[in-house]
């Protein structure tokens, strides 16, 4: 039995499932209609060149010039386009800055919508149902499963992606990194800071 | 459609974070039935509504019980079935065909259409501008009371509960309508809701949801 994630007693067997799968795409090659290098492609566009790697260069960027981070959290789309980011699932991007006072955290109650083009596929707890049930309705139990324990002053904004809009969260840049290159910062931006369900690593040896 | 899906808020699902949960996917064919329903929907080889509308059709408990690239293998099988591309009983008779050990049918290679797929994939399609919008940031709006047996994009928790506009976002066609050609385009706006108005009083310091609404699911409060 492989890792099921969230699915707990799961009453079909993976193999019928995998089967399925591959019975459906074997169906559509012997009819001509979809070609296995075209799977490829899009497999490996997500597995190599779109992943949450995009989006740390986003927040390490804006973490390092003033001005980018003005115009990535005045017109989202735009910004990473000149990075070269963009396409589906993020045709509108809006990017929403932590502060201070203000923690932002995106969830999507009625599907698992998610940037694609900053931070590749969502991770299964993103599409399970104990997120989307609670982050809108709990979301300090929620962030505590994750370690991330919000003083009480800090208002939490859930952003629930109800519609063509995605969001990217702009953490924090940690303390202690004032030295670090735009490169070495990238590696502190985690897929989880970017959601909002963890803060950025330390740059602290 | 008030369907399993619309989740936010619902008790009794547990943990988020468990064992595993932090791979997008565990198996090959997860990634490859993903790839297959945007090439589905890239070539016009599936009918009706979109992937999503369609997952939400799937009854309750198969919608719980499956796996997340479970529910898009079912989908795009609908999809297809729809537009008469597969015939009832065709996966079938292939899934016995491959677990009588007969060997997958050879692939064939097209790279036009692999270009096609990550062409539209890179395609940015922003938000149409706004012409006429009811609402402005700083209003308080109401969302209404439905109970809409199709898609929508409205979530049940938020129905009935005021808040604040906060941003116009653009133009969208309203989802709810089945086909692009009929449905209007409406402004969206992104709303501000505060915790109590949602939820109560809780046991958390008052936070803020944000929703992304298209105009006909609000109305003015007063």
């Amino acid at each position: 039995m492989t890792e099921r994630g969230h699915d707990h007693h799961h009453p079909r067997l993976d193999s019928e499932v995998a089967l399925r799968a591959s019975a459906l795409e074997a169906l559509l090659a012997e009819k001509g209609l979809v070609a296995a290098d075209a799977i490829d492609a899009v497999v490996e566009l997500y597995e190599r060149d779109v992943g949450p790697q995009n989006g740390a260069k986003v927040v390490a960027r804006a973490w390092t010039d003033p001005a980018f981070r003005e115009r990535l959290l005045d017109d989202g789309t735009k910004a990473i386009a000149e990075l070269g980011f963009g396409g589906a699932e993020a045709d509108t991007l809006v990017a929403v800055a932590n502060t201070p006072a203000v923690h932002n955290v995106v969830v999507c109650t009625l599907c698992s919508c998610y940037p694609w083009p900053v931070l590749g596929l969502p991770p299964t707890w993103y599409k399970s149902p104990p997120y989307r049930a609670r982050m809108v309705a709990e979301p300090r139990a929620v962030l505590r499963e994750f370690g991330v324990e919000l003083p009480e002053e800090v208002a939490i904004r859930v952003w629930d992606s109800s519609a063509e809009v995605r969001y990217l969260v702009v953490p924090m840049r940690p303390a202690g990194t004032d030295g670090l290159t735009e490169d070495a910062l990238r590696a502190l931006v985690t897929r989880d800071c970017m959601i909002g369900t963890a803060v950025p690593l330390t740059g602290a040896p | 459609m008030d369907g399993i899906h619309d989740l936010g808020g619902m008790h009794g699902f547990g943990a988020v974070v468990t064992p595993g949960g932090d791979a997008p996917y565990h198996q090959r064919w997860e990634p490859r039935v993903f790839a297959l329903q945007v090439l589905v929907g890239v070539e016009g080889l599936g009918a009706g509504p979109g992937g999503r509308a369609t997952r939400e059709q799937m009854d309750p408990v198969s919608y719980l019980e499956a796996s997340y690239y479970e529910r898009w293998l079912w989908s795009t099988e609908q999809r297809l079935l729809r537009k008469g591309t597969i015939a009832p009983g065709e996966v079938e008779a292939m899934m016995e065909r491959l677990a009588a050990g007969e060997p997958a049918p050879t692939p064939h290679s097209d790279p036009d259409q692999a270009a096609r797929a990550v062409a539209w994939l890179r395609e940015v399609v922003p938000l149409q501008p706004v012409e006429r919008a009811r609402f402005a940031p700083g209003q308080r709006v109401r969302v209404r009371r439905m109970r809409p047996a199709g898609h929508t994009r409205c979530p049940r928790y938020a129905r009935g509960a005021a808040g604040v506009v906060a941003h116009v976002r653009g133009a969208d066609s309203l989802p709810d309508h089945a086909g692009p050609g009929d449905a209007p385009v409406e402004p969206v706006y992104a709303v501000a809701f505060r915790s109590e108005e949602l939820w109560g009083q809780g046991g958390e310091p008052a936070w803020t949801v944000m929703l992304d609404l298209w105009e006909s699911y609000l109305e003015e409060a007063g």
